[in-house]
């Protein structure tokens, strides 16, 4: 037991891991040989292969390039703040002046010293001992000159093994159009109203997550389980980002069937024989009589061999003909077309939600859902959340904040 | 036994949800009889404002079906964690479902986890808890009052949650939370008064590769006295947020129009333009209510790293959400 932990514990190669440099982070693929652009650095990530996820490790320079570090294990940190010796701090900034002069050491100066050896803990110190006014600045004013700085020279990275929290995060953080606009607590609230047990079948119609929401309800259907979800999709291949970097195991994945959306409806309508017949073969082999199997075979070798796509949506159109447990919407497109269509395959006494970043659509969507008698309990809600900053004495909300979608949530009665 | 999976008819001694209207909404049982408040057993009648409710006449119904009551019709729903947090008997205040929702994404939950909660209280978020770690992951939930303990566990039992679930009486400020629970915590959340009393307790609860923390406080000065702990105990990732959520009611307006333009020409014409324009015009509107909650309680997380990396004290904790790249 013990090994086995170890093992998954360890970074592979072929590994989806995150990088997080302080609050900023950016998914990589581990590789054989491997370099990561984080921000402006080029990082060689081949020291990593073999450590362990939560590891920390220190940007080093390397002697042929100025732009290019490398990676060494680290056990500990040099924190800025900690081990500077502040010897005086002023009352108030009355005395303080704004000027080009305040910092002694010119832009060139700190280009050298990055390049001798990258690091917060050297740079800054040299910022400081530079600084005319930094002895003269508050308390609380040089510890945030110093998180500030710290924050721009810090050269210590941590791998982490990517998990919804993270991912969503992260790509919202890049450009929240990545998600569609879904953001933290948006995803949270989507996920708990659609109700997802991990023993249902679940569907859901994403235009484009970067993979989140798939990635998010398989997350929650669990491994070893007996759940299904059916992702459709607009395009002719689905986003998958975050589903692959959550590097769920096989029986997991196989779990979560992606379809075209047009062509699983398609499928559903005008080829019903062939996703009926095949649940025939699949469930009822012990019972068949063997000279009705005799024909089928017959009637196989006319065909061509179906294609992958083929197979899921027909496995896609059998889980629907039975019907689904939770239905999910998260569309850019208008979503009253779309959630009229899909509400036929959701089970009665079951919930759904659909998610737009807009409140028009939603309106529209609410009005339909009002004029049908088997929806109640319409609700449309959106969301307000803020970070803080929480320390001794200056605590206050962050200064930036963002604005989320608009979540509507409904019942269908089975009538 | 109702909130387990999901069910299409009704059995006897479920939990039933009785959706009236969108605020009027109910959680009744599916049996004959039932003890009142002065401890009788008596006929199960819910009184509803559109009369009354014969509850034992509910078992073989279909959920999600249409009921007829003497002066109008209700719906009878299967229960989930979101219907239990809006209609459960309050033993304290609880947890709603956008903290809820929050709670359970952030503390990276999925089936399987391990999970410590303190206090049990009403047993909201529990419930989410639950369908979030079953079927292979086990909720041990803390309460230091006795009768809420033994009302939870009975609570869980009759839900059908009654085999993922451990429910125990324990001040766990004082006492932790126990050796049996040693490393075998993915997560801990923790409602209570004095948290920072309670965390120290909880880093031996971490599984050795680590896990998530979450502290919910009504008050800032709670956030700042545990978030000062939750650093001194190695926890990284330390980040404090709240959530408020504005429901909204969609409704057409009808909004009279000015017409300005009468005033340039003569008294007469303008009559007669009048008879021709209704000054009236309808909008589609999405109203917020007069009055929404402003404040529940700040949601602090924090990360309890594996135990290889427990001593690089670094400072993650400046996450930053918001386009600041």
């Amino acid at each position: 037991m013990e090994n086995a932990n170890e093992d998954t514990n360890k970074i592979k190669v072929g590994d989806f891991v995150i990088v997080q440099r302080q609050g900023y982070t950016k998914l990589h693929k581990i590789k054989a040989q491997s370099n990561l652009i984080l921000g402006s650095f080029h990082i060689e990530m081949d020291n990593v292969i073999g450590e362990r996820y939560f590891d920390t490790f220190q940007m080093k320079n390397t002697s042929n390039s100025k732009k290019f570090y490398t990676l060494e294990k680290v056990n500990e940190v040099n924190s800025v703040v900690e081990s500077l010796n502040i010897e005086k701090s002023g009352t108030d900034n009355r005395h303080i002046q704004v000027n080009a002069e305040s910092q002694g050491l010119s832009k060139e100066d700190i280009d050298k010293l990055k390049d001798e050896q990258f690091g917060s803990s050297n740079i800054v110190e040299q910022l400081v001992n530079n600084s005319k006014t930094f002895n003269m600045k508050t308390e609380y004013s040089q510890e945030k000159y110093l998180k500030k700085k710290e924050k721009k020279y810090f050269e210590y990275i941590v791998i982490r093994r990517p998990t919804i929290r993270l991912l969503a995060q992260m790509f919202y953080r890049q450009d929240p159009t990545k998600t569609l606009g879904i953001r933290v607590d948006d995803l949270s609230q989507i996920l708990n109203h659609a109700n997802i047990h991990p023993e249902g079948n679940h569907l859901l119609y994403d235009s484009g997550t970067s993979g989140l929401l798939p990635a998010a309800i398989t997350n929650l259907i669990g491994s070893k389980t007996e759940g299904h979800l059916i992702h459709m999709h607009p395009g002719n291949e689905c986003q998958k980002n975050a589903f692959m970097a959550m590097q769920f195991p096989q029986e997991q994945v196989e779990r979560c069937t992606n379809v075209n959306l047009y062509s699983v409806l398609r499928c559903f309508y005008q080829n019903k024989d062939s996703y009926k017949k095949t649940q025939d073969t699949e469930i009822d082999n012990s019972c068949e009589e063997p000279a009705q199997k005799k024909i089928k075979v017959e009637d196989g070798e006319e065909q061509l061999p179906k294609k992958s796509w083929q197979i899921d949506n027909e496995r896609a159109c059998r889980i629907l003909s039975n019907r689904v447990d939770s239905l999910i919407i998260t569309s850019k497109e208008h979503p009253v077309n779309i959630t009229k269509e899909l509400l036929q395959f959701l089970n009665g006494n079951r919930q759904f939600v659909v998610f737009n970043i807009l409140k028009e659509p939603l309106m529209d969507l609410y009005n339909y859902l009002k004029s049908r008698e088997d929806i109640i309990s319409i609700r449309l809600c959106n969301n307000f959340m803020r970070n803080y900053q929480v320390l001794p004495e200056r605590t206050h909300p962050e200064v930036n904040m963002c604005s989320g979608g608009y979540i509507l949530t409904a019942y269908k009665l089975s009538c | 036994m109702s909130f387990e999976g999901y069910k299409d008819v009704i059995e006897e001694g479920d939990s039933v949800i009785l959706y009236l209207t969108i605020t009027q909404v109910y959680c009744v049982k599916a049996q004959p009889k039932i003890v009142n408040k002065k401890g009788n057993l008596v006929d199960n009648v819910f009184q509803t404002p559109f009369g009354a409710l014969k509850c034992f006449d509910l078992i073989g119904k279909y959920y999600g079906s249409k009921i007829s009551l003497s002066k109008g019709w209700g719906y009878v729903m299967q229960p989930n964690p979101e219907l239990w947090t809006i209609t459960l008997p309050h033993r304290t205040q609880i947890i709603y479902t956008p903290d809820i929702s929050m709670i359970v994404l952030q503390l990276e939950i999925s089936p399987g986890s391990v999970v410590i909660e303190s206090g049990t209280g009403s047993g909201s978020l529990s419930h989410a808890l639950i369908r979030a770690v079953k079927p292979h992951g086990h909720l041990h939930t803390f309460d230091f009052h006795e009768d809420r303990v033994k009302t939870a566990r009975d609570e869980f039992q009759e839900h059908g949650f009654g085999k993922y679930v451990t429910v125990k009486h324990h001040d766990v400020c004082v006492n932790g939370f126990g050796d049996d629970l040693d490393n075998k915590a993915d997560a801990v959340f923790l409602d209570l008064p004095h948290p920072w009393l309670a965390i120290p307790h909880t880093v031996k609860s971490f599984k050795d590769t680590g896990g998530r923390i979450c502290s919910f406080s009504p008050c800032i000065e709670q956030v700042q006295k545990s978030c000062l702990i939750l650093s001194k105990y190695g926890f990284q990732e330390i980040q404090t947020t709240e959530v408020l959520q504005t429901q909204y009611s969609v409704q057409q307006r009808t909004l009279p129009v000015l017409n300005l333009e009468c005033l340039k020409v003569s008294k007469e014409e303008a009559e007669l333009e009048k008879q021709i324009k209704r000054d009236v015009t309808k909008v589609m509107s999405a109203i917020p209510p007069a009055s929404v909650p402003g404040h529940t309680g700040y949601l602090t997380f924090a990360t309890m790293p594996p135990v290889w990396a427990r001593n690089v004290q670094l400072n993650l904790s400046d996450i930053d959400d918001c386009n600041n790249e």
